[in-house]
């Protein structure tokens, strides 16, 4: 079981399945993680990353987004979907301080008042590879994760 | 149909086009609007580009030590407003977008930058110094006295102009 | 004691179980770098899918308050049990023979259409929209490929049944022999309207583009699957792994069963499969989805128009 427990997190760290929410964004990051996801140049499939369309299926999930008030309740929902264990990845500066919309009436975020972010990737929007080296820490935490569950 | 095979044929011919990048070095452009720098000796301490900063990342505060500037990335939105209003370019993007990190450093991106206060060679009182560079704006090139000048604080050099003086 | 000692390592490890899992992730590993080589990408590792199973085995199962929970955990694993049967129903000339009792090619083609009636289970139990709309799109499609593909078995059993004197060859097993010994139906022009009709069936039944119209996850989140988690879900992905292998496998039995005998044999039915993938990678890069409308028309009109034809050639034939 000991042998187990230290090599699964390994296999299990090659596989995380991508899942994004878009809590209010403008759409510029989730550009930016789409052509993460498409264009050849990326490839972010090469570290066995796949966009999964069920939260049910995902590992790791990438919200955009400074949390719209209206949007809230809907995107906390989505993300008690996930199953554990799971990491959380803020893209762009918004989720994580509300870049340029921060103190506006409409804006509930950032998004670490209300679940806990893992790790952040500031830009506006972030450039593909940067997401990449996002997902890459997440990656890592994530086997960590795994580590301590089993 | 017969049109896709051919690209199709021709991606397997040319190969892959994926970047080395998370495994080795991504290529960047030099003129790529990145991580904010600032340089605490060429600036003047105007202040226009906490006036412009959209995303509102740029702060300064004035104690005795001088001015001080702060930028935290986490919310700058590499627009390049400030690079492009900041008179002596003492702000610049530069073209680093290693810019993700933990959690736990979430309010430690940031770059702090002082200017400092000197005293007046007349007075003592404390002054936010001209940079040489403002100063050879100002008079087109410098002598002995405009170097003089400079170490005055505002009233003293109003006043020692005013009076002629001459040393 | 014997017989029910080798009938369950039929079912479980050789051909059925384990093999069929372990070829049937090898191709999916080599279909996904195929098409990431196509689209100028690197690519997964080959072990992906396996990779993936793990990750998959480790997860949470979330059974979400709406679904019947029964059928909702029941469903995967009724896929996987009906492909691991379905191998075991395969002949593998030299190192195994079916046991005529598991069952001939009728239960073979019952089968095969298990895994679509457990994701309309899945789908319909899993009480999300998504997976009743999978459910009715999965229910359209098989509806539509069910019939060409029994016009096309129903053409080799008639044929193969001619060939040996009886009026209908239902045994697997002895049409694998037949053409072993007389030439293998994919050289014999009577047959081709039956195998391009099987060749037709394949991306419809494992859930292929342009025909993958139930899982459609860029539009209904992977349909009937939008509800599973964890093992449950990697039960649902092994089934149509396996699944890949028995359809490729009865196609190989069906119209090409020529080659050596024994291990050599097993390498060479790998490589036809990894050719069929092949074609099936090409297929996946170059082509859209289709609407679910119109996948039923066209499988209504064509496939069934060249069953049709290659059954009265059979008969005729005869």
């Amino acid at each position: 079981m000991n042998f187990l427990s230290k090599i699964t997190p390994r296999i299990v760290a090659k596989s995380p399945w991508l899942y994004r929410i878009n809590a209010g964004s403008c759409n510029g990051c989730d550009v930016e993680l789409a052509t993460t996801a498409c264009i050849p140049r990326y490839d972010v499939e090469r570290l066995g990353c796949q966009y999964c369309g069920s939260p049910k299926h995902a590992d790791i999930v990438l919200i955009t987004g400074p949390l719209t008030a209206r949007v809230k309740d809907k995107m906390l929902r989505l993300y008690d979907e996930i199953p554990d264990p799971k990491v959380t990845v803020a893209v762009g500066v918004c989720p994580i301080s509300g870049g340029v919309f921060r103190e506006s009436y409409a804006i509930e975020g950032p998004i670490d008042r209300y679940l806990p972010v893992d790790v952040n990737v500031p830009g506006c929007p972030p450039r593909p590879q940067a997401i990449i080296e996002g997902i890459a820490q997440a990656i890592a935490i994530w086997r960590a994760r795994i580590g301590e569950a089993a | 149909m017969m049109a896709f095979l051919k690209i199709l044929l021709d991606n397997l011919r040319k190969g892959p086009a994926t970047e080395a990048f998370p495994f080795g070095e991504a290529p960047t452009p030099p003129a790529y609007r990145g991580k904010v720098a600032f340089d605490a000796d060429t600036c003047t301490g105007c202040k226009m580009c906490e006036h412009v900063c959209a995303g509102g990342a740029i702060r300064f505060a004035e104690d005795d030590d001088g001015l001080h500037f702060l930028i935290w990335h986490n919310t700058c939105i590499s627009c390049g407003l400030c690079e492009y209003y900041c008179p002596t370019k003492a702000i610049t993007l530069t073209n680093n977008w290693h810019l993700a990190h933990p959690q736990s450093e979430k309010y430690t991106q940031i770059d702090h930058g002082t200017v400092a206060q000197c005293r007046c060679t007349e007075c003592g009182t404390a002054f936010l110094p001209a940079i040489p560079a403002l100063m050879d704006l100002a008079y087109r090139g410098q002598n002995d006295r405009t170097k003089a000048l400079a170490g005055m604080c505002p009233d003293c050099r109003r006043r020692a102009t005013l009076s002629g003086a001459r040393s | 004691m014997t017989d029910t000692f080798s009938l369950l390592f039929a079912v479980l490890i050789f051909p059925g179980g384990l093999f069929v899992i372990a070829l049937g992730l090898a191709l999916k590993g080599v279909e996904r770098r195929a098409i990431a080589r196509l689209q100028r990408r690197i690519g997964p590792p080959l072990a992906q899918p396996v990779f993936d199973m793990i990750k998959l085995m480790q997860k949470r199962t979330l059974i979400p308050d709406t679904a019947n929970a029964l059928v909702f955990l029941a469903a995967p694993l009724l896929a996987v049990a009906s492909m691991a049967v379905a191998a075991a129903l395969i002949p593998v000339p030299g190192l195994y023979a079916p046991d005529p009792r598991l069952g001939d090619l009728i239960v073979l083609f019952y089968l095969i259409t298990v895994p679509a009636v457990a994701l309309m289970l899945a789908g319909s139990s899993s009480g999300s929209p998504f997976g009743a709309i999978g459910f009715s799109r999965e229910m359209a499609i098989m509806l539509a490929y069910e019939g060409p593909i029994l016009l096309a078995i129903t053409a080799v059993a008639l044929h193969a049944g001619a060939e040996m004197g009886q009026p209908i060859a239902l045994s697997l097993s002895e049409i694998v022999a037949w053409q072993r010994a007389h030439g293998a139906f994919l050289l014999d022009p009577w047959m081709w309207p039956a195998f391009v009709t099987y060749l037709t069936f394949i991306p419809a039944n494992l859930g292929i583009v342009p025909f993958d119209i139930p899982e459609a996850e860029s539009e209904i989140l992977e349909g009937p699957l939008v509800e599973y988690s964890g093992p449950p879900l990697g039960l649902m992905k092994l089934a149509s792994a396996m699944k890949a292998v028995v359809v490729l496998g009865l196609g190989v039995a069906l119209f090409f069963p020529a080659g050596p005998e024994g291990l050599a044999g097993l390498v060479l039915f790998a490589l036809k499969c990894l050719g069929l993938v092949l074609a099936v990678a090409v297929l996946k890069a170059a082509v859209g989805r289709m609407r679910i409308d119109q996948a039923v028309v066209f499988y209504l009109k064509w496939p069934e128009a060249l069953g049709l034809c290659g059954l009265a050639l059979a008969i005729w034939h005869a």
